[in-house]
């Protein structure tokens, strides 16, 4: 096809696509990492010349609304010092796209007839990235330099040449080079593969014709997020709740806001909300930024390619250095606290209103493990860096799901018991849906689940974050609360540790156990109105017993 | 004489060859539910005699049928205590990113009809708690009351050691005799025990199924005197009994489709072909599979409904690695929310059908635009075809919008079209790290040789083969195969801690229980014939890169060299390579072939026609940028491999129409293949 066909814009549209995702497939295929792999936990995509994404390549939610503010604030910095071949690396959470210091970030500037025409970029959770604690999850660290090496957004290669201080320092920085470096590795093969498809659709249609594609893209996303939000309701609407945190630190500490929704904006206040703390459950505000346009993608719902186009509407108002806009040195390794549940807090303020779009509240936190030792039959290290799966909330004419990774995570996957077994040093006791009565409803809450690991090996560690402990996922419009999250340690001599929602650098020795339980998601709607068809077989499947289906729903099993 | 039946939705084709050589080929309506109707139609109306078939090659998509329209049976699931329901937390990944209404996958077996058995091996395969007997034989009272009609089991760690998943099924078929039940460990010996139990219950979901109607098949047949040997395609690109196909008819899953990728190969070893991207158009979808140095590459990492919305459902059994997209020539042009021209996945299926088929159809579809740009001919559908409304139906929905004419909009159509199979094919190829200009491409299915020549032209190959028998060429393929089994077997190790005897002796041990099945398909062991391949990655990665391996004892020379080749097939995948890092093995992969005897093809008889007696017409036929322009139509019947036919001009036949454009020559081989050469315009970069 030549460039006189009116439908060449489709073709390259298209090709921009499927640039962002073959990017995505080659990083997955050669990291090194779990977290990586399994988890997918990174993202890779295309921006124009002035850092608006394009297309993108996603394994996790938030990570779209952190790739273009990443390039952006690479722009400003390098502005006329970008050549060739150049790949610029930032992990500095306070700074545009930033979250906390393990996600790793990649730019590249592609080239074309000697100028910037666009650039690819990705990032990437590495597992290590030095710090106090193995895996860089620090529960009490007080300040961001116990979190690990800060990569302030430096050339890692220069006109094509690996800066090998860069990596070098890095290496030595990091408790597991071998896969940090690996995962770098695989991050620049994407990178390059990008690049390199860019530069050939720009060669067959001419860089030109494919710049204006891309202005079209990103203005017809516009017009399309400015229709949708037509069909909100106008108003404002609110919304508190809290992220949970040490006590002994003030916590639970009050997050809220108020949205806003015009003719042109929607506009989420967060000023009220608490002063950041030196607890790592902080996010930047651009932390904050990125899960909120997930959030705003969650209500548009759109059925393209996403691009900058989509966001122009949203406008995020906070405090200076509060919880959800926090500014160095405050600690943010678990920053995800404060994004999701700031994001989370939009969609308690409109799912009333918005019962077709969203439903009843859901686990909300990643409920992160990280749990290291030694194999007992290899000796060899392991750490286990992974989120948790756990239950959604109902919603109109929709149970929720049981098992399924939060609104922050997305093509995640689940580290397989075969797996862990192998790798780690645990054996895994029980991997089922939790046995609780929370969530009836007309529509019922997802499961939470519940997954044991026997320790296998003397000191190891256990640190965990799990939220929603102190507060249960909602439920709407008359349907049950979800039930809360719990860890609880059973160790060998008999005693049992907990329940707790938090634990850092927890000692484990072998014989015991811990057993982690996730959030099972809020109901939706009157429980007395379940159909009775689906309350016998929720009994059959043992989701509510005998004498559950009667109290709350009303239904006798024997009177046919 | 040689017949091979492939049963699609809307056709059942057949093709033969006979003793001598000569192959003819048919079709028939396909008769849901009851297929086996439309084989004998397809027997019948070919006008051969059951008498004169020796050999009975079938391929079906009975198995994935059953599946995708939840047809199968009540499955009851027995699994290690502690993790019944694996199976419905699966993996716990939201494909649907943004929706946060998503559902994911239902489970094919209902919570209350998985139960567990206190038992538990470790990951080496040591038995940690012995299988409590009295558990399997309560579940299977109880199962009996839920009027269960089949079981399948999946025990952890059993894919290392399956002593306790065969002693459960040993129970179970004692006292519940005639129960259909197949322990995971059977079909497949990876680990990851979601994907292992999904498979197991597919297995057992589809076994009543598909035995009843292979028997159903057998039965007619036998009605009809064949009491001969009768073969089933499976998704491996292999043959296998009708029998064993009872015992493991998850293996069957891709039946039909594959045939086809394995018949390119069969081909291009014919006529000296090695390097091939096989591509194949369907009514519905587009598929396509890459053959590097001869060989047809084979994958476990197989799902069904798997989409951008869906997680769907894996399935470890062997499957020929096709990519495969909702393009075909029923595929339904549509504008989306942004007002972009979109094809697919949408399709008119054969009911209403494109609108060119006057049932109904009123959404354009790549087939109207093929028509109304004069690519293919009204005089050669089996409908009455009317061109007004193929006319007003792309005005409307596509011409207008882009305030454009209605020949540049069908043109739209065919180039998105295009489009959405270019990427296909660069999935396979240059995004593999092949260059497509080494390849040669063999287009066959109804569309397979109408848009082949324009897709292979921007790809930069050099060379177009369209078969004989192009639209039936998956059939033809069946009649091609050998009788192949995969032994997948899960073996993790660091390449530098390897003992040799150990991995010696588990081949060993591999290829004695691939010859023990093969002696049971009565095919003797000296016709058996091994390929062997490591799947292998760097200590830490999770993907592994499939190496071929010779069939040599393994020792320090053997590893350095696999060590060697690992190396350069990552770094021909990846782009790069990590000399420091670790290899290691993740599955041993052992596969078997049976083989087959086989005709040999025969050459064409010449019609001895002038080229201008080929030519069946002059039309018009538009292009972009020259507009209407009178090209020649030839017969391919007619045609003799003397003939050169310079494009642009179109091959047609009653099945199929081959174009070729500007700048393209088109040859008839001795066989009847036409072999498109193409101007190289670019050549792609790795």
């Amino acid at each position: 096809m030549n460039n006189n066909s009116p439908f060449v814009n489709e073709v390259i549209k298209d090709s921009l696509l499927s640039i962002g995702d073959e990017m995505f497939a080659a990083l997955a295929r050669t990291s090194m990492s779990p977290i990586i792999y399994e988890v997918l936990d990174y993202a890779c995509g295309l921006t124009d010349a002035q850092g608006n994404l394009v297309s993108q390549g996603n394994g996790v939610t938030s990570f779209i609304g952190m790739l273009s503010p990443m390039v952006k604030s690479v722009i400003a910095d390098h502005k006329d010092d970008l050549y060739e071949g150049d790949i610029i690396i930032i992990n500095d959470p306070y700074t545009g796209g930033g979250s906390h210091l393990s996600d790793v970030g990649l730019v590249m500037p592609i080239f074309s007839d000697g100028k910037i025409v666009a650039f690819s970029a990705n990032k990437g959770h590495w597992t290590e990235v030095g710090g106090k604690d193995p895996g860089s999850f620090t529960n009490d660290a007080t300040e961001i330099y116990q979190e690990g090496i800060q990569l302030p957004g430096v050339k890692l290669f220069e006109k094509g040449k690996l800066n090998k201080a860069v990596e070098k320092i890095i290496s030595t920085n990091v408790r597991l080079p071998k896969l940090s470096i690996g995962d770098m590795w695989a991050q620049v093969a994407a990178l390059r593969t990008g690049a390199k498809r860019f530069v050939e659709l720009c060669n067959s249609y001419g860089s030109d014709t494919v710049t204006d594609v891309i202005d079209n893209l990103i203005k017809s996303s516009e017009t399309y997020a400015l229709k949708e939000l037509a069909l909100l309701p106008r108003g404002s609407f609110e919304a508190e709740d809290f992220i949970e945190g040490d006590p002994k630190k003030g916590g639970p500490y009050n997050i809220k806001v108020k949205v806003t929704i015009t003719d042109d904006e929607f506009i989420c206040d967060y000023r009220g909300s608490h002063p950041q703390v030196t607890n790592p459950v902080n996010c930047s505000y651009y932390g904050l930024v990125a899960s909120v346009r997930v959030m705003f993608l969650a209500i548009l719902r759109p059925k393209f390619n996403i691009t900058e186009g989509l966001f122009k509407p949203l406008r995020i108002i906070t405090d200076k250095q509060s919880i959800v806009s926090a500014e160095r040195p405050a600690p943010v390794s678990m920053n995800f606290e404060a994004r999701l549940g700031g994001a989370e807090l939009i969609w308690k303020a409109l799912a009333p209103s918005l019962p077709d779009r969203l439903s009843a509240g859901h686990l909300l936190s990643v409920c992160s493990v990280t749990l290291s030792g030694v194999h007992p039959d290899t000796n060899d290290d392991f750490l286990i860096v992974e989120p948790s799966v756990g239950g959604w909330g109902a919603g109109d004419n929709h149970d929720g799901q049981g098992g399924q990774f939060c609104m922050g995570d997305g093509e995640t996957y689940n580290v397989p018991i075969e797996v862990a077994e192998i790798k780690y040093g645990v054996r895994v006791k029980e991997y089922s849906f939790r046995d609780d009565s929370s969530g009836a409803g007309e529509f019922i809450g997802g499961k939470g689940v519940v997954r044991s690991y026997e320790i296998l090996s003397d000191k190891q560690h256990l640190s965990a974050s799990y939220g929603r402990f102190s507060f249960k996922p909602w439920g709407m419009n008359g349907g049950n609360d979800g039930a809360s999250s719990l860890i609880k340690v059973y160790r060998k001599d008999g005693e049992i540790v907990g329940p707790f929602g938090v634990s850092t650098r927890m000692e484990l020795n072998k014989g015991d156990v811990a057993q982690l339980v996730t959030p099972s998601g809020g109901g939706y709607g009157d429980p007395k109105l379940r159909d009775k068809g689906k309350v016998k077989l929720d009994v059959k499947n043992e989701f509510f017993s005998e004498e559950e289906a009667e109290k709350l729903f009303d239904v006798r099993l024997n009177d046919d | 004489m040689r017949v091979a039946t492939d049963i699609g939705g809307t056709f059942t084709d057949l093709i033969y060859i006979d003793n001598e050589g000569n192959m003819g080929f048919d079709k028939a309506h396909s008769t849901p539910p009851n297929f086996e109707n439309g084989i004998i139609d397809v027997i019948d109306k070919s006008g051969i005699s059951f008498e004169s078939i020796d050999m009975f090659f079938h391929g079906s998509t009975v198995v994935i049928n059953t599946l995708t329209e939840r047809k199968g049976a009540k499955v009851g699931l027995i699994t290690t205590k502690g993790i019944r329901d694996v199976l419905e937390i699966a993996r716990g990944n939201r494909p649907d990113l943004y929706n946060f209404k998503y559902e994911k996958p239902k489970p094919f077996v209902e919570r209350y009809l998985r139960k567990e058995v206190e038992e538990r091996m470790d990951y080496k395969g040591e038995v940690l708690q012995p299988l409590n007997k009295q558990d399997v034989i309560d579940i299977v009272d109880y199962f009996k009351q839920e009027k269960v009609e089949a079981i399948a089991v999946c025990l952890l760690h059993a894919y290392k050691n399956p002593i306790h998943e065969q002693e459960v099924v040993r129970i179970v078929q004692a006292i519940w005799p005639g129960i259909p039940v197949s322990a995971s460990s059977e079909i497949t010996k990876e680990w990851r025990e979601y994907e292992r139990t999904n498979t197991a219950v597919l297995n057992s979901y589809v076994k009543p199924i598909l035995n009843t109607y292979i028997n159903n098949l057998s039965n007619r047949l036998s009605d009809h005197h064949y009491d001969g040997i009768k073969y089933i395609m499976q998704s491996n690109g292999g043959v296998t009994t009708f029998e064993s196909a009872k015992d493991y008819p998850i293996n069957l899953v891709e039946s039909g489709p594959v045939a086809g990728i394995y018949g390119a190969a069969v081909l291009g070893e014919m006529i000296g072909e090695s390097n091939i991207i096989a591509f194949d158009i369907g009514g519905t979808t587009a598929k396509c599979s890459l053959i590097n140095n001869g060989e047809v590459r084979v994958t476990t990492d197989y799902y069904i409904e798997r989409s951008e919305k869906g997680a769907g459902y894996p399935i470890k059994a062997p499957v020929v690695d096709i990519v495969e997209i909702g393009n075909g020539g029923g595929s339904i042009a549509w504008i989306d929310e942004l007002g972009s021209l979109k094809v697919g996945p949408q399709s008119a299926g054969s009911n209403p059908g494109p609108v060119c088929y006057g049932q109904g159809g009123e959404q354009p579809t790549t087939t109207d635009a093929n028509l109304l740009v004069g690519r293919l001919s009204e005089k050669n559908f089996d409908y009455q075809v009317n061109k007004q409304p193929v006319n007003n139906a792309i005005k409307e929905v596509v011409a207008d919008k882009f305030t454009t004419t209605t020949e540049e909009a069908a043109l739209g159509i065919i180039e998105m079209a295009n489009s959405n199979m270019l990427n296909a094919l660069k999935l396979i190829s240059v995004r593999k790290g092949y260059n497509p200009s080494e390849f040669t491409m063999i287009a066959f299915g109804g569309g397979g040789p109408m848009h082949a020549a324009e897709l292979a032209r921007n790809l930069g190959m050099k060379k177009v083969i369209v078969p004989f028998s192009a639209s039936v060429f998956s059939a033809w393929g069946m009649l091609m195969t050998d009788i192949r089994h995969d032994y997948i077997q899960t073996y993790l190790q660091k390449l530098n801690r390897i003992e040799f005897n150990e991995i010696n002796n588990l081949w060993n041990k591999m290829e004695q229980e691939a010859l023990e099945q093969y002696t049971e398909e009565n095919i003797q062991n000296e016709r058996v014939i091994f390929n062997k391949f490591v799947d292998l990655r760097y200590e830490g990665q999770e993907h592994t890169v499939k190496v071929p391996i010779t069939n040599d004892a393994w020792d320090a020379n053997f590893i350095k060299n696999l060590k060697n080749k690992f190396h350069e097939l990552h770094e021909q995948s990846y782009t790069f390579i990590l000399p420091d890092a670790e290899v290691e093995i993740v599955n041993l992969h052992l596969t078997g072939f049976g083989q087959v005897e086989k005709h040999k093809l025969r050459k064409l008889e010449e019609t001895g026609a002038t080229l201008e007696e080929t030519t069946l017409e002059y039309r018009n036929v538009y292009f972009r940028d020259q507009g209407w322009v009178e090209i020649p139509i030839h017969s391919r019947n007619l045609l003799d491999p003397s003939h050169v036919v310079m494009g642009p001009a179109i091959i047609e036949e009653s099945t199929s129409s081959t174009l070729i454009l500007d700048n393209q020559k088109a040859e008839i081989d001795a066989f009847g293949n036409i072999i498109i050469e193409i101007e190289v315009e670019k050549v792609y970069e790795q």
